[in-house]
């Protein structure tokens, strides 16, 4: 078993009660959906305050509630196609808020540099979603690249936590880059070999 | 692989154009240069507004200076 792996099955063990208890108290997808974008914004507020633990703290929180929302909603039988678009639309929301809480704090800061390093990240990770959306109406899969949202919110809390959310930002910034290319790569890549394959 | 030169490269293109699961060693590989560069990296050659202390390089370029 990788690093990570290991991570991911010892962090499922306390998520699992929870998933219970809300499957058990049969609470609606897309409210705890909701409830994870609420408390993503009260995180925004503690970054813009420049309080990182808190804010870490809080994210952690946040996405708990994002983790385990379409686990509920197989445990429910309450997967619906309105679900899965009020989720990735709500996680937008999500991310972007995260984003401003930082601009604003830099902003606040006089530092007018990591408050467009900021934006530009913001930017390319919003891209990301929409490049693989997109590509995934003309291809069938177009999962590439490396910055995908649970990498981006664990750097998020790597960064609140140790207090190094400048470098975390350059890595989302950079990296995201990379991910939009990888995508407008292998869709161009994939289109071109569909044409082919008609013509 | 007949050409060696060709192996830096192919890291290079697999690390820029990503295709690997997560879990992976690759992955674990990926993650590892992320930290090492976050917790690495000294805040001031990065200009972090708000990031406190030099981080374990600069502590131990300080430490070499002293020497």
């Amino acid at each position: 078993m990788t690093f990570t792996g290991l991570i991911g099955r010892i962090c499922m063990f306390p998520l699992r009660l929870i998933i219970n208890t809300c499957v058990a108290l049969r609470i609606h997808p897309n409210i705890l959906t909701f409830v994870g974008l609420l408390i993503n914004v009260a995180a925004a507020f503690e970054l813009a305050r420049g309080h990182f633990i808190r804010g870490g703290v809080i994210i952690v929180v946040a996405n708990i509630f994002d983790f385990i929302d379409g686990k509920v909603a197989i445990e429910l039988h309450a997967v619906s196609a309105f679900g899965g678009f009020w989720d990735s639309v709500i996680d937008r929301f999500s991310d972007i808020a995260l984003f401003l809480g930082l601009i604003y704090l830099y902003s606040h800061l006089g530092r007018t540099d990591y408050a467009m390093i900021t934006a530009i990240a913001m930017m390319f990770a919003i891209m990301t979603s929409y490049t693989r959306a997109r590509a995934e109406s003309l291809i069938k899969k177009c999962k590439v690249g490396f910055m995908e949202r649970p990498e981006r919110i664990v750097l998020f809390m790597i960064g609140a936590f140790t207090n190094r959310m400048a470098a975390v930002m350059w890595v989302i910034g950079v990296l995201s880059v990379f991910t939009v290319a990888d995508r407008i790569i292998y869709t161009y890549r994939e289109l071109r070999e569909t044409e082919e394959a008609v013509a | 692989m007949s050409n060696p030169a060709t192996l830096p490269v192919r890291i290079l293109w697999n690390a820029f154009f990503w295709t690997y699961e997560r879990a992976t060693w690759q992955y674990d590989l990926m993650v590892i240069a992320i930290l090492a560069f976050v917790w690495l990296t000294p805040p001031s050659w990065l200009g972090d507004p708000t990031a406190s202390g030099n981080g374990p390089l600069g502590w131990f370029l300080a430490l070499l200076d002293r020497n």
